[in-house]
């Protein structure tokens, strides 16, 4: 037999073995092949594969949860004009509106135009009633009705929300964790994993707001002390991290976050607002210009004499107050507009890194709905993750020594039977593999999937063995090939009935159920299209005698 | 070592109204079971977390398994894991983090490990729509199945059959999870949606050997149901394996797929050698052909 004809007769063997060798290096090859390799250098696991684990076998906290807030989708507002020209001033109008109607903070409503043109105008609180929204807006001269009104945010505020919180928990730290959407029975749910962080910890990064500002608290002509906002996230180009600046005497004076403001109309305004409140006036010293005193760790606003501070406030709450400082020398000498640059207080360095994370992941749009009653919260311990993992691979292996020890009590043929175990289980090997290519992460679920592979994967084995071996011995190559062919309809058709009956688990997100229908069909349709002519091939070169 | 055959029934012995009875009566007794819970309790199978909402906790402690219930302020199940001082603890109520801390001040530490090993909740509106998704999930899985079935045979009878059996194939471990207490999980789910693909399996054989290839009805029954025996019965060995070994070692997920796939598959033996196998003969030897 030359080469070339014995290539063409075994092809399909030769095939499942490429399939192999491929998986074993995906497997176990560090590096090995991987779909992305800017992620492969991410996260360096010692582990002996190159397989990923989900949460299940990992550790870590995943939360479900939809966002608070209501939409008045598609409204008549008068915002955009027949040509497609979106009105700025109508949008700021109609917003203003809806911050004193439901006495709002500015962060809580917002009216948008998507790319359609259709306006959408939204408040993120659970404080108001549709009613009171649908009036709210008529007042602003929409022509809305509380039917118009429906629970959830648009689709645009919901991207908003996860890029931002993508940002927020990589720049705490955290890599491997993911954020996505999920939408059932007309409900959006945000979805967040991270691994090796615990619930409560999640929970804060995602009930914080994370609203940065800067207010100015500075006495009015009537000498009263009164609050106005100069400076928001959005008029921010870029953000340093923390430092801890060295005071006149060496000692340090909190920290602070470094920010720029963007040039141009931005740092104008705050420049000429600064000058307005009075915190450029003659006669103002750099060092008695603020000094608020501090009760049990926080700043209290109950002095005497006049006060010119800049306040740090994240989430509605004052962090930090500090006078000008050197910021008022620049102003004054106009030279500041040209390098506006400025520092955020903080006390302590949590509070600074959690400002600058908020700075620069820019704050949520909206809040998520973290209530007992809508959200999921799922948390597992890295140990309590690794004993769930021991335990997979110990029933995964108890499973297929029963299979094995079926087959061939049913066969007692090690011909037939060795093949037959041997291909079920190069069909997981596979699988595996590609698994570790594709950086799919690994949970429960897919083991129950891995499980059910071997389970159809022998089931078809047997009808393959069985047609074949049917009728007496196989004398010649031809009617092998006929027989196989006659297994093949029946197994064809069972495996399309398994794929048609999981396929909906696959599409449809129900919790943790897609990574077992995923791996189920993907070792169907490996095993119809590879392992299982395979098997064939080698039945035949077993049976018959070339 | 044990050797294992399948044996060769006598089908002639029994009228296609015999064969079809014993099926048939489990089929309606699984019925009555589910409409008549239904009608009395308000679901036809106990809701698990996944579907009603509600806290479960995988704690590490000394405290005594008994003593576990009363360190929290809400009702409390606890059962014993497959590993020493660990217990799962169920609560209908979802309010993870009170929970959470009770757990944590109420139970005694065992050496240096967390006491809340791991813990998820699941919000009663979310589980409410998780319910409807699922049955979703069902039912088009059932109708794309039964839409495979008639494309295949393209003949009313045999079709018809394998949904019939099918149906009955879901209808009685659902039937045995009300009876036993088991509750309705996205495992079980899973389980059930992997029952819809494998069960149909062994009809298509049998299906494929009566009609598709010549010879004698009864010769082609029982090379149909060699293989079909032998095929379901490995499956039902590794889901049984699976499922006692999950149990023991408290992985629920896994454990319901295995137990719940090893019910339904017994029952699928019933109903593809008895149901399905009656109405063939019946379509073969006496229905009208078209």
């Amino acid at each position: 037999m030359n080469p070339i004809d014995g290539v063409k007769q075994n092809w399909r063997v030769l095939l499942l073995v490429v399939f192999l060798a491929f998986s074993v290096v995906a497997l176990f090859v560090p590096g090995g092949i991987v779909a992305d390799s800017s992620v492969a250098n991410d996260s360096v696991e010692s582990g002996p594969t190159n397989l990923e684990f989900g949460l299940d076998l990992d550790g870590g906290t995943r939360v479900r949860a939809p966002v608070t807030g209501m939409t008045a989708a598609d409204i008549d507002a008068g915002v955009v004009s027949d040509s497609g020209q979106v009105d700025g001033d109508r949008i700021e109008e109609i917003e203003s509106t809806l911050y004193t109607e439901l006495e709002l903070d500015q962060a809580d409503a917002r009216v948008t135009v998507d790319d359609g043109g259709s306006v959408s105008a939204e408040v993120f609180t659970d404080n108001v009633t549709q009613a009171e929204f649908a009036g709210a807006l008529q007042s602003a001269n929409v022509d809305a009705s509380e039917d118009d009104i429906r629970d959830g945010v648009t689709e645009q505020t919901r991207s908003e929300i996860i890029s931002t919180l993508r940002t927020k928990i990589n720049e705490a730290g955290l890599s491997g964790g993911s954020v996505s959407e999920q939408t059932m029975q007309d409900t959006n749910y945000i979805v967040v994993e991270v691994p090796n962080m615990g619930s409560d910890e999640l929970r804060r990064v995602l009930s914080e707001r994370g609203v940065v500002e800067v207010v100015a608290y500075f006495p009015d002509e009537n000498g009263n002390q009164t609050n106005e906002t100069v400076l928001t996230q959005d008029k921010i180009a870029n953000v340093d991290p923390p430092q801890q600046p060295q005071g006149p005497r060496g000692q340090s004076q909190g920290y602070v976050v470094p920010v720029q403001v963007k040039e141009g109309e931005a740092a104008e305004q705050f420049q000429r607002d600064m000058e307005r409140y009075g915190f450029l006036d003659e006669g103002y010293t750099p060092q008695g210009a603020c000094n608020l005193p501090e009760e049990n760790g926080s700043i209290s606003f109950d002095h005497e004499g006049e006060q010119y501070c800049l306040l740090t406030i994240s989430d509605n709450e004052v962090v930090d107050a500090h006078s000008m400082g050197g910021l008022a020398d620049g102003m004054i000498a106009g030279t500041w507009v040209n390098d506006p640059s400025f520092q955020m207080g903080a006390p302590s360095q949590q509070e600074a890194q959690s400002l600058s994370v908020n700075l620069r992941a820019g704050s949520l749009r909206a809040p998520l709905d973290l209530s007992p009653e809508r959200a999921q919260l799922y948390s597992i311990t890295p140990a309590h993750a690794d004993q769930f993992k021991q335990y997979s691979l110990l029933i995964g292996l108890l499973s297929v020594v029963t299979v094995s020890g079926v087959v061939y009590t049913r066969y007692t043929d090690t011909r037939i039977a060795l093949p037959m175990i041997v291909t079920a289980l190069s069909e997981v090997v596979i699988l595996l593999g590609f698994a570790a290519m594709i950086r799919m992460p690994l949970d429960l679920s897919h083991v129950a999937g891995f499980i059910a592979v071997v389970g159809t994967g022998v089931d078809d084995l047997v009808i393959i063995a069985d047609e074949v071996l049917d009728e007496g011995d196989v004398s010649s190559a031809r009617v092998f090939q006929s027989r196989f062919r006659k297994a093949f309809w029946v197994i064809g058709a069972a495996a399309a009935t398994t794929i048609v009956a999981l396929s909906p688990l696959a599409v449809l997100s129900l919790g943790d159920l897609k990574g077992f229908a995923i791996i189920t069909i993907l070792g169907v349709l490996i095993g119809v299209l590879i392992t299982r002519p395979a098997y064939g091939d080698i039945l035949r070169r077993l049976l018959t005698d070339r | 070592m044990a050797y294992f055959d399948v044996p060769e029934i006598d089908y002639t012995r029994y009228s296609n109204r015999q064969l079809a009875a014993v099926p048939l009566a489990v089929l309606a007794v699984a019925l009555l079971v589910l409409v008549g819970s239904f009608l009395v309790l308000g679901s036809p199978v106990p809701m698990g977390m996944d579907f009603a909402g509600g806290t479960e906790l995988t704690v590490q402690t000394s405290t005594p398994q008994d003593d576990i219930a009363g360190a929290f302020d809400e009702d409390a199940n606890v059962r014993s894991t497959g590993t020493d001082n660990q217990y799962v603890v169920q609560f209908s109520d979802s309010d993870l983090q009170s929970l959470r801390t009770q757990a944590e001040s109420g139970l005694e530490q065992d050496g240096s490990a967390d006491i809340v090993q791991s813990a998820s909740s699941m919000g009663a509106t979310f589980g409410q729509q998780n319910q409807q998704t699922a049955l979703f999930g069902l039912v088009i899985a059932f109708v794309g199945m039964s839409a495979i079935a008639f494309i295949l045979f393209r003949t009313f009878v045999p079709s018809i059959a394998i949904i019939i059996s099918a149906f009955s194939d879901l209808m009685i471990p659902l039937a045995f999870m009300r009876l036993t207490g088991i509750p309705l999980s996205l495992g079980t789910v899973a389980g059930l949606l992997m029952l819809i693909g494998y069960s149909v399996d062994s009809d298509i054989l049998l299906n494929n050997h009566i009609l598709r290839r010549g010879g004698d009805f009864y010769d082609s029954t029982h090379r149909a149901m060699r293989t079909g025996i032998t095929m379901t019965v490995t499956s039902m060995a590794a889901m049984l394996v699976m499922g006692v070994a999950a149990f023991v070692l408290s992985i629920d997920l896994l454990a319901s797929i295995g137990i719940i796939l090893f019910v339904g598959l017994a029952a699928d033996l019933m109903n593809t050698y008895m149901l399905n196998l009656s109405l063939l003969r019946w379509y073969k030897f006496e229905g009208v052909r078209s």
